[in-house]
């Protein structure tokens, strides 16, 4: 895996750098605004960036456009935006952008969880989904006050199982969450794609991307 | 007589005025030659030099007085100033006519009651009016030292907001990156006791930053300090459980102060909507009129919402507090609208 990480603060840059190369991770170059990222891009062929939403010059979402320019110029580039706040336009953007490659918005303390962020950083390289619970639990919170009648019929569990989809987690890994076996979650899944009235999806991205959707659309 | 142009208001030359000099001096020269040419007896030509010169002192005045652009005061100055003429043509009559008993004095007394008379009457109007000018003067010079003083300080939150982001929150995330690569090692070499110490210290340090996140928040959303009113108006109607349509036509944006307010009035607003009428329809629209921003949040609920509620109370401190004013209009049957507009400042 051949990774970019674009940080304008050299202190997080250098942290994530060491602990991406703790794990084997190969860093292939580092930038400190979106002209580098782009540069990069064009030049290296990177499998993933890792994006700062605040960038130089008006540090405000240079880092996200710049992410999904990127997408354009390079559409198999998975994209890993971290953030200091959960914006959920921005993961909308990022979602809806060109590209084939996976994605993912997570808040910057998140790194510290050192496994988490590596399973999202695999996850995400391997064409998948990773969202900060932050985001998710801000789109199911605000279903919760429109009181909405299909996610009410959701049991407490399902309703776990539902965020954890959403965060962008396969099977295995929420049965590992949860502490409970595979076919218990399969049950779940089957059961809270039907009380949505979800097409059942194949793979991953798009799993997420139905469940997104849904909480979206009736949003 | 011919100093008269160089007292206008103005130096610029007047055709109109200029013809009129060189008319009456022609006239004047040409009665002068048939009065020598008719013996130059008793000089009665005087009489029409100083015709010719009432009607140039007429035309100057006029002309003074058109030029002057209207201020306080034009009236009662022009008034004056006609007075002190008609005396001066007394005189000059006077002495044309051989200047025996000074009789323009009677016309003069009476000149002079009249000024008096005029100056009393603006002067009693006239004190009380520079009073409430003052006022006036006052109420616009605390005005904008307010909206300065308000503009400062959302400027210096909104800095106080970048500071923290880039210098207490880095240092923050950058520790739990550590403790998180020390809790990796702890994990491999079996040290379960230091590994939940640091694992509680990690938690903190997310908690910190939590915290301050929500601070940052409460100043500016990013997405409108990052993107301004439209974006975050519309993504306020996206994230709002209530059918949300958003329309927007700004010029440019508003100083940051007020955008805060307009942010708020619309949350506040959507809140409130989908709390009470909830699947009620919403629509927000944001207008530029006349220097003022207006922000419009309407319902087509049942209305009949109380204007004296502590969220719209809050709004509207906020909002008088630059000097624009919060109306709720909520008749039953009509939905509810709320409505705040805001001066745009600068």
């Amino acid at each position: 895996m051949r990774v970019v990480i674009v940080e304008d603060h050299a202190l997080l840059r250098e942290g994530i750098v060491a602990l991406l190369r703790e794990h084997d991770v190969d860093v292939v170059a580092q930038a400190e605004d979106p002209e580098g990222l782009l540069r990069v891009v064009r030049g290296h062929r990177p499998d993933l960036a890792i994006v700062d939403v605040r960038l130089p010059p008006t540090f405000t979402d240079e880092g996200l456009r710049a992410a999904i320019q990127a997408r354009m110029i390079h559409p198999p580039l998975a994209v890993l935006v971290l953030s200091q706040y959960v914006e959920p336009v921005y993961t909308a953007e990022l979602l809806s952008s060109a590209g084939t490659g996976g994605i993912g918005y997570m808040l910057k303390e998140r790194v510290g969880d050192v496994r988490a962020f590596m399973d999202a950083v695999h996850r995400v390289a391997g064409g998948g989904t990773a969202l900060d619970r932050e985001v998710v639990a801000e789109l199911v919170r605000d279903r919760d006050a429109a009181e909405d009648a299909a996610l009410e019929r959701l049991t407490p569990r399902e309703r776990e199982v539902l965020t954890l989809m959403a965060e962008g987690r396969t099977n295995a890994a929420i049965a590992k969450v949860l502490v409970v076996t595979g076919g218990a979650v399969e049950k779940h899944v089957t059961s809270i794609f039907q009380k949505l009235g979800l097409p059942v999806a194949e793979g991953d991205h798009r799993r997420v991307l139905a469940v997104l959707a849904y909480l979206r659309a009736t949003g | 007589m011919s100093a008269e142009p160089a007292a206008l208001p103005t130096h610029e030359p007047d055709a109109a005025f200029g013809l009129h000099v060189a008319l009456s001096a022609v006239v004047g020269a040409a009665v002068t030659v048939v009065w020598a040419a008719a013996g130059a007896g008793d000089f009665w030509a005087r009489w029409v030099w100083f015709g010719l010169a009432v009607l140039l002192a007429v035309h100057a005045l006029v002309r003074r007085v058109v030029l002057t652009p209207p201020r306080p005061g034009k009236a009662y100055r022009t008034a004056l100033t006609v007075l002190a003429a008609m005396s001066v043509v007394d005189a000059a009559i006077w002495l044309l006519s051989g200047a025996g008993a000074f009789w323009p004095l009677w016309p003069m007394i009476g000149y002079g009651v009249l000024a008096a008379t005029l100056s009393a009457v603006v002067y009693r109007h006239r004190l009380p009016g520079s009073g409430a000018r003052e006022l006036v003067e006052r109420v616009d010079e605390l005005t904008r030292t307010r909206t300065g003083a308000l503009d400062v300080q959302a400027r210096q939150l909104r800095r106080i907001e970048r500071d923290l982001h880039d210098g207490a929150q880095v240092r923050l995330v950058a520790l739990t990156m550590q403790l998180g690569r020390a809790e990796a090692r702890l994990e491999d070499a079996g040290d379960e006791l230091t590994l939940a110490l640091v694992r509680g210290a990690r938690d903190e340090a997310s908690a910190a930053i939590g915290e301050l996140r929500d601070l940052a928040r409460g100043i500016a959303p990013p997405v409108l300090a990052d993107r301004g009113l439209e974006a975050a108006a519309e993504a306020l109607g996206r994230r709002s459980a209530s059918p949300v349509e958003v329309d927007v036509v700004l010029a440019g944006r508003p100083a940051p102060v007020v955008e805060s307010a307009a942010y708020f009035v619309i949350a506040e607003s959507l809140t409130n909507a989908s709390k009470h009428v909830p699947g009620a329809q919403v629509r927000v629209t944001l207008r530029d009129e006349d220097g003022m921003l207006v922000v419009l949040v309407a319902d087509d609920g049942p209305g009949g919402a109380d204007p004296g509620g502590s969220g719209l109370t809050g709004l509207r401190h906020r909002v008088e507090a630059l000097d624009g004013r919060l109306t709720v209009h909520s008749g039953p049957g009509l939905g509810t609208t709320v409505r705040a507009e805001l001066p745009c400042g600068s």
